[in-house]
């Protein structure tokens, strides 16, 4: 197994073929330089001179024979930019004995001991303290690192081949290498790989042969020398071809079971974040960050995939290159794992962008990042646009007139401070929160078949709501209660524990755990079993009595009779799934008399579930989650403020989980508090919170705004003859809203709450019809006793009449222009209520009101 | 045994590639019998020679699930009715539907579909979609998969429902005929237009705002929308714009008026069609294909109607099969007459079939298992019959048949590619026409 004991075998590999070259480079220390440097970098460019170099990383520890690390070298310059400066860089180290410098700036341990490196770029230099150790103990060899990684930087098991759910062409492999065992499986015993059952498929033929290693289909398919729906990934003879073939020669061992060695828990990149010039490029560095404590250079053995290839380009061996103005992130995927960096790449970088003051931490980071990217935020919104967007995103409701002009009117400059915690205090805020809650939390008739246990499901959360419970108890509660309807208003015996599960893990840890429910998924280190594993936590779930007498309890039998409940089947196997935790522990045989309490505890406290939580709240507010959609987190879908999602989630623990807390740090920043009108520079921004992006209002906000501006309430009919919701019932209000049938509400994308609720916002041509010709705005504009029928019949003069209109609808005074322009169309029309309703039409179908902005 | 199709290796797109990992299949390993399966897929391209002769469907929808051996395939051992002889020789349908049986030359039936949901939401989403519905995903709709592959005919909604007989329950029985994951071509549901007061929602104007109002409205908006939008720009406004100027183009159109004008039809083609919600839904259905719309799902009868858990035999004499022998035979006819059966694929059928044996209830149960269809018209022929059960109607013996098959068939006589697979937003590759397994369906090659 001698072969395989080296933690550098391409290195190994390339050096046994040049030999001469190798051993001369053990003497040659100095790498030499191209003399030319990029024109970025040109002294006689004064305003955009080199002022400092970086070594990256400043410190490594090299651990056993052969290790290596690969070294980046970070210039700083006078125009603010950094920049990729190692192919310039003359690199030295003090100690060749110790170690050498290979390939593409690899160091590479010869001997333990200590040394510095050193690298100079146009007279500045900086070094970096390299320390090697165990340089005579091999590595032992492991399938998964040195095998598997062929397979992951080569594509091989990406999800378009054969990392996908079923495989390609009747060969599977676990995505990334992240189920070696598996991926050892096929290879030796070979087979079809089906995907719902563990049964194979097809005759059992080896894809490696020891007899002729050379005919191995694991070596020909990738050589193309037998025909290959993937093409030629590596050549005979290279160093991949070189590794596979040993490894087969030496009889195809699995290795070290990686149980008992050293598992990778992560990688780390740097620079997880970085700007480019148009002509920019950047060497990304992966770690491996090991179980033991120790790192190891990950840089060759990673896939690297730009999200968006026609803002920056990312080569095989993680060279990221800009391609054009814009952001991407480039995922890194290696050894079972995936993480992301995020590359802006920009044009000139602005010369004297200016301060922008921060109100709290949320502009830190939001103002950092778009220095970086060279775009300068908008100018703080107006007070009419401030009073709008605050009272629809903290109480979901316009203000009335005479609070538009008492605003307006007041000169206090800690005004929006003031009106923030008025908000916060109203009982809007209660019903509109209630709302949004008995939307992801699926408040509806038709989930538990019972008016009363729907009433007292949203009781409950009413009442958290008013306390400001802090929001861990509401979900632990949520999740774990027992006993009669209340806060087990969700669970009803018919249905399946995967759902129940799936649903609490998207709705409190902002994950979609679905795909697992059949087949490892595709793009995460989330297998079935992780699936099967916590669904076996609602395995003893059932109910006693039905509809509103139903009590939901945790027994030892579950509910077998109604198919729910009892022991948890794997579906591949049907063997019984203990209950597990993702990370793999077992829920302990005396834990088990209320599993829902012990997952509760276990998720509230998961760093998941805070910034799940302040993503998703952030969404409200912004129309977009730092990771969007916001209950999609994956690796493969990284945060575009990633410490700010961080210090959102630890400011919420830190003042216990309290929603009004979050919610005015997010209203209190200058960040929410932008205006919607862009910059030169920021009018592309779409992701990065320059400037305020105009949000359509939902369903029940913009009917009951319709409502008040016409001041005609809607009326709303039970589906089955109950009668019609009490007068003035709000649409936010409605307790089991899916009995209440509303086409206004169901084509503007009213969820049913029958599943996690996905709200549909987009404009239709429903709505647009609707909009023309349909009863909610045509029978309200006039209606008798509303805003309107009162200002006629108050003989309001028609500057009046629109100002009033103007203040309602909009939240604003008309423009001049607006004014006279209207007041001359109404004067040229015979039927002035008619005209005047045409008005209130109008305003209330304009964009400026349909929107939140 | 499965087929393993690969979504890259699609006839549609036959390239060197494609026979080099036809080839590359039999080296690893696998069997003759997926190397001419693989074969016959690329024969069977999906790329359409010739003219399609399709451009409109309408679906007959069996609310609850019909008996497959008291209608389409009779079985005298195991049905209390008797089979007759149609106007196609060889071919026997259940006496309770003469009327029907001398129209048997307009269409073809399928007497081995084997579908995997007994349950009535799951049944019907899974005969619309060809897929088990799946928390993780929206599959779309065959009709919203036909809008989606083909260019509206007019300003006319291209995919409708007629009426929605769907009473709430836990599933939303509207998911079966939506547009999915595609996030468009939901079905339009309309009212019942069996009713006195049938009028489209929104589609007409109320009596007091006239043309002149509208323009007058739009005006106004024009003015006081200026000062946000100057500011403020959305490509999602651009868009809003279409839309309302489509629903203005819609409303003002008399012909979109007339589609939906049931009166226009006169009182002897009302009452062949029968005059109930089945008759009408039927006859409003082929006028909105006359004049435009694409799919039309015509389920006028009421939820789980034919749902005949108890009293099968009397359920079906009485009640289900007079309107369907009324209504169907009419349609046929009728479009047979107007010229537009050429064009139009009729395709009628429920969420699944019903058990061989019968309950204590003298009522017939679910069943999935082995089933049957009518299909005809559009291309598609007519007078065949396609596959076999056995002798209790339990079990396919011929040709097994699944929804994938059926919308292949259906894909190809419109001139869609039906090898097509859509990239979910979550990256997953569905088929257009996904048959059991999770494999592309393949075209009923004996009907088209």
């Amino acid at each position: 197994m001698q072969r395989f004991h080296n933690n550098d075998n391409n290195d190994t590999a390339r050096s046994r073929r040049l030999r001469p070259l190798g051993v001369a480079a053990l003497w040659v220390v100095v790498f030499l330089i191209p003399p030319v440097l990029s024109s970025h970098a040109d002294p006689a460019e004064p305003e955009n001179q080199l002022l400092s170099v970086r070594v990256i990383p400043e410190e490594v520890d090299l651990w056993g024979a052969g290790a290596a690390q690969r070294i980046v070298v970070l210039g700083q310059f006078a125009d603010g930019m950094r920049r990729d400066v190692s192919d310039q860089a003359e690199i030295t180290v003090s100690n060749p004995e110790c170690v050498r410098l290979g390939e593409s700036r690899r160091i590479i341990a010869l001997t333990d001991g200590e040394v510095v490196l050193t690298a100079t770029v146009a007279g500045r230099s900086a070094s970096a303290q390299v320390r090697v150790q165990g340089s005579r103990q091999q590595r032992p060899f492991s399938f998964q690192r040195d095998i598997g990684s062929i397979f992951t930087k080569n594509g091989c098991n990406t999800t378009d081949c054969h990392g996908g759910v079923k495989g390609k062409g009747g060969f599977k492999l676990s995505l990334n290498a992240v189920l070696p065992k598996d991926d050892y499986h096929w290879i030796i015993e070979g087979g079809t790989f089906q995907v719902l059952t563990d049964e194979v498929e097809g005759e059992r033929v080896p894809r490696i042969s020891l007899e002729e290693p050379e005919k191995s289909l694991l070596l020909q398919k990738p050589t193309f020398e037998v025909a290959h729906g993937g093409g030629e990934r590596f050549k005979v003879g290279s160093d991949d071809y070189r590794t596979i073939l040993d490894w087969i020669r030496a009889g195809a061992p699995y290795g070290e079971e990686s149980g008992d060695s050293v598992k990778i828990e992560g990688l780390e990149l740097f620079p997880r974040e970085a700007v480019l010039g148009l002509d920019g490029k950047y060497q990304l560095l992966v770690t491996a960050v090991l179980s033991n404590g120790r790192r190891e250079d990950a840089t060759d053995q990673a896939l690297y995939t730009s999200n968006n290839k026609d803002v920056a380009k990312v080569s095989q061996g993680g060279m990221v290159e800009a391609v054009k103005t814009g952001e991407t992130a480039v995922m890194v995927r290696a050894a079972g794992h995936a993480a992301s960096a995020t590359f802006g790449v920009i044009a000139d970088p602005i010369a004297d962008y200016p301060e922008i003051p921060r109100h709290n931490f949320i502009d830190e980071h939001v103002f950092a990042k778009l220095e970086k990217f060279n775009i300068v935020p908008s100018e703080p919104c107006g007070d009419e646009q401030f009073l709008r967007r605050a009272c629809l995103d903290v109480a979901g409701m316009l203000p009335p007139p005479e609070r538009v002009r008492q605003f307006f009117a007041d000169p206090d400059p800690n005004k929006r401070a003031k009106l923030i915690e008025v908000l916060l205090g109203s009982p809007e805020y209660v019903e509109y929160w209630t709302f949004r809650f008995a939307d992801i939390y699926r408040v509806a008739y038709y989930s538990v078949f019972s008016a009363k246990g729907t009433h007292a499901y949203w009781q409950w959360l009413r009442e958290n709501i008013q306390s400001n419970k802090p929001y861990d108890q509401i979900a632990r509660e949520k999740l774990a209660c027992q006993g009669p309807r209340g806060a087990t208003g969700h669970y009803h015996i018919d249905r399946p524990p995967e759902d129940m599960m799936s649903e609490e893990v998207r709705v409190l840890l902002g994950r979609r755990f679905d795909c697992a429910q059949c087949h490892n998924h595709p793009y995460e280190a989330w297998s079935q079993n992780q699936f099967w594993g916590l669904t076996a936590f609602f395995g003893r779930l059932t109910e006693i009595g039905q509809y509103s007498k139903g009590i939901i309890v945790d027994l030892p039998g579950g509910h077998r009779d109604r198919g729910m409940g009892g022991p948890i089947l794997h579906p591949r196997n049907n063997q019984e799934v203990q209950p597990t935790f993702l990370d793999g522990r077992i829920l302990p045989d005396e834990k088990r008399r209320d599993p829902r309490m012990e997952l509760a505890d276990w998720m509230v406290s998961h760093p998941y579930f805070a910034e799940a939580t302040v993503n998703r709240m952030w969404g409200y507010f912004f129309g977009r989650g730092i990771v969007d959609p916001v209950d999609d987190f994956r690796s493969t879908n990284p945060p575009t403020h990633p410490e700010l999602l961080a210090e959102l989630a630890a400011d919420f623990v830190e003042h216990g989980y309290d929603l009004k807390h979050l919610i005015r740090r997010i209203v209190s920043s200058r960040t929410y508090q932008l205006s919607g009108v862009p910059n030169e520079t920021n009018r592309d921004d779409q992701i990065n919170y320059s400037h305020a992006l105009a949000r359509r209002l939902d369903a029940e906000v913009l009917l009951d705004a319709i409502s008040e501006v016409t001041g005609v309430p809607e009326v709303f009919n039970h589906e089955s003859g109950g009668g019609i919701a009490p007068p003035g019932t709000r649409a936010v209000n409605l307790i089991e809203t899916d009995t209440y049938p509303s086409r206004f509400l169901d084509i503007h994308g009213r969820p049913d709450r029958l599943n996690v609720p996905e709200r549909d916002g987009k404009a239709n041509i429903l709505q647009a019809m609707h909009m023309l010709v349909g009863s909610t705005f045509h029978d309200k504009l006039g209606g008798e006793g509303g805003r309107l029928d009162r200002l006629i019949k108050s003989e309001a003069p028609d500057a009046e009449i629109i100002e009033e209109l103007c203040l309602a609808a909009l939240t604003r005074q008309p423009t001049a222009d607006e004014r006279s322009a209207l007041l001359a169309m109404l004067a040229a029309q015979p039927d002035r209520p008619q005209a005047l309703e045409d008005v209130l039409w109008g305003l209330i179908s304009s964009r400026e009101f349909t929107y939140n902005h | 045994m499965p087929k393993h199709s690969c979504a890259k290796c699609d006839g549609g797109d036959i390239t060197r590639r494609g026979f080099m990992q036809v080839g590359s299949l039999g080296l690893l390993g696998l069997g003759l019998g997926q190397y001419l399966q693989v074969s016959e897929a690329l024969a069977n391209s999906g790329v359409v020679v010739g003219k399609p002769k399709a451009n409109a469907c309408i679906l007959l929808w069996l609310e609850g699930g019909p008996s497959q051996m008291d209608t389409w395939d009779p079985k005298p051992k195991n049905s209390g009715f008797k089979p007759i002889a149609t106007n196609v020789d060889g071919i026997q349908i259940s006496e309770i539907l003469p009327g029907t049986a001398k129209h048997m030359d307009k269409l073809s039936l399928i007497r081995s579909m084997h579908t995997e949901e007994s349950n009535h939401p799951q049944g019907t989403f899974y005969a619309m979609t060809g897929h088990r519905p799946n928390v993780a995903m929206k599959f779309p709709s065959i009709g919203s998969i036909i809008c989606n592959e083909t260019a509206p005919r007019n300003e006319l909604p291209q995919h409708v429902l007629v009426p929605t007989p769907w009473e709430a329950d836990f599933f939303d029985y509207r998911d079966a005929f939506g547009g999915g994951f595609l996030g468009k071509h939901d079905a339009m549901v309309m009212p019942d237009p069996s009713k006195e007061d049938f009028s489209v929602p929104d589609l007409v104007l109320p009596k007091s705002v006239t043309s002149d109002v509208i323009q007058h409205r739009q005006s106004f908006m024009n003015v006081v929308d200026q000062h946000f939008r100057r500011k403020e720009k959305l490509a999602e406004f651009g868009m809003m714009d279409d839309l309302n100027q489509k629903a203005l183009s819609m409303l003002m159109s008399p012909e979109v008026k007339k589609a939906f004008d049931l009166s226009e039809e006169d009182e002897k083609t009302k009452d062949a069609y029968g005059r109930n919600r089945v008759g009408q839904s039927v006859l409003l259905a082929r006028r909105l294909v006359e004049r435009g719309c694409r799919f039309v799902t015509a389920a006028g009868y009421s939820h789980g109607q034919w749902d005949t858990h108890g009293d099968n035999d009397q359920r079906l004499r009485d009640e289900l099969a007079p309107t369907l022998d009324r209504t169907l035979p009419t349609l046929l006819q009728d479009l047979d007459q107007r010229g537009l059966l050429e064009t139009t694929v009729v395709l009628v059928m429920g969420e699944f079939g019903r058990t061989p044996d019968i309950n204590p209830g003298h009522g017939r149960d679910h069943y999935p298992e082995c089933w049957s269809l009518a299909i005809g018209g559009g291309g598609i022929s007519g007078g065949q019959v396609i596959g076999a059960s056995d002798e209790r109607g339990a079990h396919v013996t011929e040709r097994m048949t699944s929804m994938g098959d059926v919308f292949a068939t259906i894909y190809k006589a419109f001139g869609i590619d039906f090898t097509k697979t859509y990239m979910t937003p979550i990256g997953r590759p569905i088929y257009l026409a996904n048959a059991l397994g999770d494999v592309q369906g393949q075209p009923i090659t004996e009907l088209i």
